[in-house]
């Protein structure tokens, strides 16, 4: 169905190649996964299947593409509008009606297709995606787990062979998640469709993938079946690692192969007590009969809650549930919110300027949001001169949490993970009391996730700060978070220590406690301390 | 549409007024809950403006009218080669009616497009344009819907500046505020243009319509009492 033949691609002003000679054929109703880390051209390699790189990207491409025979050398991204479906990273941005069912019928209007048959396929993908009950919704109003729906429910219209998908479920609570890619299951097994996703989350879609594409970001790659590539691959799901600390020859990719493989290792070890929690006395943020509504829809309903010092607080819930309002409401920027906020017994609606700084650290969904400077450098010396700290101090920070970025790099040219460390050096420099981050694991791949986990425990332990961090990723929380509030519609259903929360829904247990249940186990190092611990 | 030439043709304010009040109904209790809905509200904020503006300009600069002194108003006198334009002096009630009476009218004019645009969306409107029309009402149609987006970008990036302990005043403040702006659009037009590519748009001379809008019998009456109301003023 898709054919690379020798394909090399190279960005000008570039001194790396994206791909080099890269051969490759995917067959009809293969679901391939392509892996890598940021930057490495995942995304570049799902654009060339249909084009838009270099047509429309620029670059020098080498050897051809062909899809279902037609090349990519001689048709544009349009001719193969009919053939390739592709969904991109942030579906929002690529809509352009303003109702699902028009933003459905945009591409067959553009195909001149005839209004019954229009009609017939609109019907026919808003029940294979169950989006039935959304169809005259406006586009905006919905949630980001039916945006992706629509996405893909726009791309299936125009009965597209190929199906290319760029991070799908990056942005989406584990049960959206699992929706959107049980569908693509489905779509592969019933109709043969051919679908490409690149996603860093792998833990949620290795189990569906045929084969798995491996970019190095040097040019070269690695294609084979998942149990071979998990062999060596560092950029594996933690339950890829938890077999390999147990010794295990065969990697087993779903939770229930590797249960098989560890029933004695679980029965033969006592089963051990999570050790008790007890956080420090010290109250710092205080939160009281919290209410805050839009227009008629309540947001967050009478929320009561004490963190204190020296906690790491996960808040979790789906998509839509009130979490991001939850972390403006501490860092005191909602208008209309009723109840009583208090950080250090200050109201964060009345602090500005150096206080606030020092007081409340904010990351936002988008951190390129907080800069603004025209390079890395510049960027630095503006946090040093607003917390009148000695010159420097900024950029040595940035060295320590990730190093090796350039001093004269644009912002907007550094990676996800290398941008979320600017910003959080940023906001650090100023030593704030309570740091704030929202949603800070999307796009970011395993090792970025694992710096930011180490820095984030040092700064809650060193400094004896807290942490409160919105997040749907369940295995950061596995690993980082020492309480779990949980919210649902707008209201707290859940809060506790983070083995009691995560471990009691099934959806939201991390997949090392999937494999040990009934042992409390929640990431790979709790099962050797466990294991080392007992023998 | 009829009305805001029925407005201007009447130059009554009475007319006007109740033209708004009108509009003010209809608008109120037609409205959805939907992005450009807000639209109504911002141009009865402009229209306020802009009738405060007006006044004020018309009462202080310009010919006198002669009529009842109310007060007066330090005159500047300008230098001599602006003869005959007058900055302040005496405002007399001839003139200040007669400024307002402007004033409200095209206030009027103004939000009865505000309450039509907000009444419905620009993607509406796109399919009972005739097919000829198409190419040039989807730039129409993506240009608008930017729009609302850039404000919530807007939005977003200065609650994150504030949060940063930046102030918001001052010159500095939009050069914050305007660097990720422009850069977030940027990207945001080309994941557009790559998107409705990818999707076949601009390949074919001629376009289907999906569910095209059928005109109706009430349509031609509305048209029709349009006319009718324009005839009469």
């Amino acid at each position: 169905m898709i054919k690379f033949s020798d394909v090399s691609l190279i960005y000008p002003n570039s001194t790396t190649t994206v791909l080099e000679n890269l051969t490759l054929e995917i067959s009809e109703g293969e679901l391939v996964l392509v892996i890598g880390p940021t930057g490495a051209g995942k995304s570049s390699l799902l654009r060339l299947i249909n084009g838009l790189v270099p047509h429309h990207t620029g670059g020098i491409l080498a050897g051809d593409i062909s899809v279902d025979g037609f090349s990519t050398r001689e048709v544009k991204p349009g001719g193969l509008a009919h053939l390739i479906g592709i969904v991109g990273q942030n579906p929002i941005n690529g809509f352009v009606a303003d109702t699902v069912e028009e933003e459905l019928a945009f591409a067959m209007e553009a195909m001149n297709l005839p209004s019954e048959t229009m009609r017939k396929r609109v019907e026919e993908v808003l029940d294979l995606l169950s989006l039935a009950p959304l169809r005259s919704r406006t586009i905006a109003t919905l949630s980001g787990g039916e945006q992706q729906r629509v996405a893909i429910a726009s791309a299936l219209v125009m009965h597209p062979k190929v199906l290319v998908l760029d991070e799908p479920t990056s942005a989406l609570d584990p049960i959206a998640a699992e929706e959107v890619l049980s569908i693509l299951h489905r779509l592969v097994h019933d109709l043969s469709l051919t679908v490409v996703i690149a996603e860093h989350k792998l833990e949620r879609v290795i189990g569906f993938a045929d084969r798995i594409l491996y970019i190095n970001g040097d040019g070269s790659t690695v294609i084979g079946k998942p149990e071979e590539i998990m062999k060596r691959s560092t950029i594996a799901p933690p339950i890829v690692h938890l077999a390999r600390a147990l010794g295990l020859e065969e990697v087993g990719l779903s939770v229930r192969d590797l249960r098989r493989k560890t029933q004695s290792l679980r029965e033969s070890t006592p089963l051990s007590i999570s050790p008790t929690y007890t956080p420090s006395p010290f109250a710092v943020i205080e939160i009281e009969s919290l209410t805050l509504a839009y227009g008629t829809k309540l947001a967050l309903d009478s929320i009561n809650t004490t963190i204190f010092d020296n906690e790491i607080v996960a808040i979790m819930g789906r998509n839509g549930a009130g979490k991001s309002s939850l972390l403006r409401a501490i860092s005191g920027v909602n208008v209309n919110q009723t109840g009583t906020v208090s950080v250090h017994a200050l109201n964060p609606k009345n602090i500005h300027g150096k206080l606030r700084r020092q007081s409340i650290g904010y990351i936002p969904q988008e951190p390129s949001d907080l800069l603004y400077a025209q390079s890395v450098s510049k960027e630095c010396e503006l946090a040093d001169k607003d917390n009148q700290i000695q010159a420097g101090t900024t950029y040595s920070l940035l060295a320590q949490l990730v190093p090796g970025i350039s001093l004269n790099t644009h912002p907007r040219d550094l990676s996800e993970g290398q941008r979320l460390g600017l910003a959080l050096s940023v906001v650090l420099s100023a030593n704030p009391k309570v740091l704030v981050l929202d949603e800070p694991t999307r796009g970011l791949d395993y090792e970025a996730k694992k710096s930011l986990t180490r820095i984030l425990l040092e700064f809650a332990r060193e400094f004896n700060r807290c942490v409160v961090i919105a997040t749907h990723d369940v295995e950061l929380v596995a690993e980082l978070a020492s309480r779990v509030i949980f919210i649902a519609d707008g209201e707290i259903v859940a809060d506790g220590p983070t083995v009691e929360v995560l471990l009691s829904s099934p959806a939201f247990a991390p997949q090392v406690a999937k494999v040990m249940a009934p042992q409390p186990w929640l990431s790979v190092s709790d099962v050797i301390a466990a294991i080392e611990g007992s023998s | 549409m009829a009305m805001a030439i029925s407005v201007a043709h009447v130059h009554r304010v009475v007319f006007a007024i109740a033209s708004v009040g009108v509009m003010g109904v209809i608008v109120l209790v037609q409205r959805e809950n939907v992005p450009w809905a807000q639209s109504f509200d911002l141009t009865l904020k402009v229209a306020l403006w802009i009738l405060l503006i007006r006044t004020f300009i018309g009462v202080s600069i310009g010919v006198p009218i002669p009529g009842t002194t109310l007060f007066t108003l330090p005159r500047i006198y300008l230098p001599e080669w602006m003869p005959g334009i007058r900055v302040g002096g005496p405002v007399t009630s001839e003139r200040l009616s007669s400024a307002l009476t402007e004033g409200l009218i095209i206030c009027a004019i103004i939000i009865i497009f505000g309450a039509a645009a907000s009444l419905t969306s620009p993607h509406r409107l796109l399919r009972v344009l005739p097919i000829f029309m198409y190419e040039f009402g989807v730039s129409v149609v993506i240009a608008t819907s930017v729009l609302p987006q850039l404000v919530t970008s807007v939005a977003r990036i200065r609650q994150a500046q504030l949060l940063r302990g930046q102030s918001l005043k001052g010159l500095a403040s939009y050069r914050r505020l305007a660097i990720p702006l422009l850069e977030e659009s940027l990207a945001r037009s080309l994941e557009l243009a790559a998107a409705m590519d990818s999707r076949g748009y601009g390949l074919h001379r001629k376009h289907t319509r999906y569910r095209p809008i059928q005109w109706r019998l009430s349509d031609s009456l509305i048209v029709l009492s349009g006319l009718l109301i324009m005839g009469l003023a």
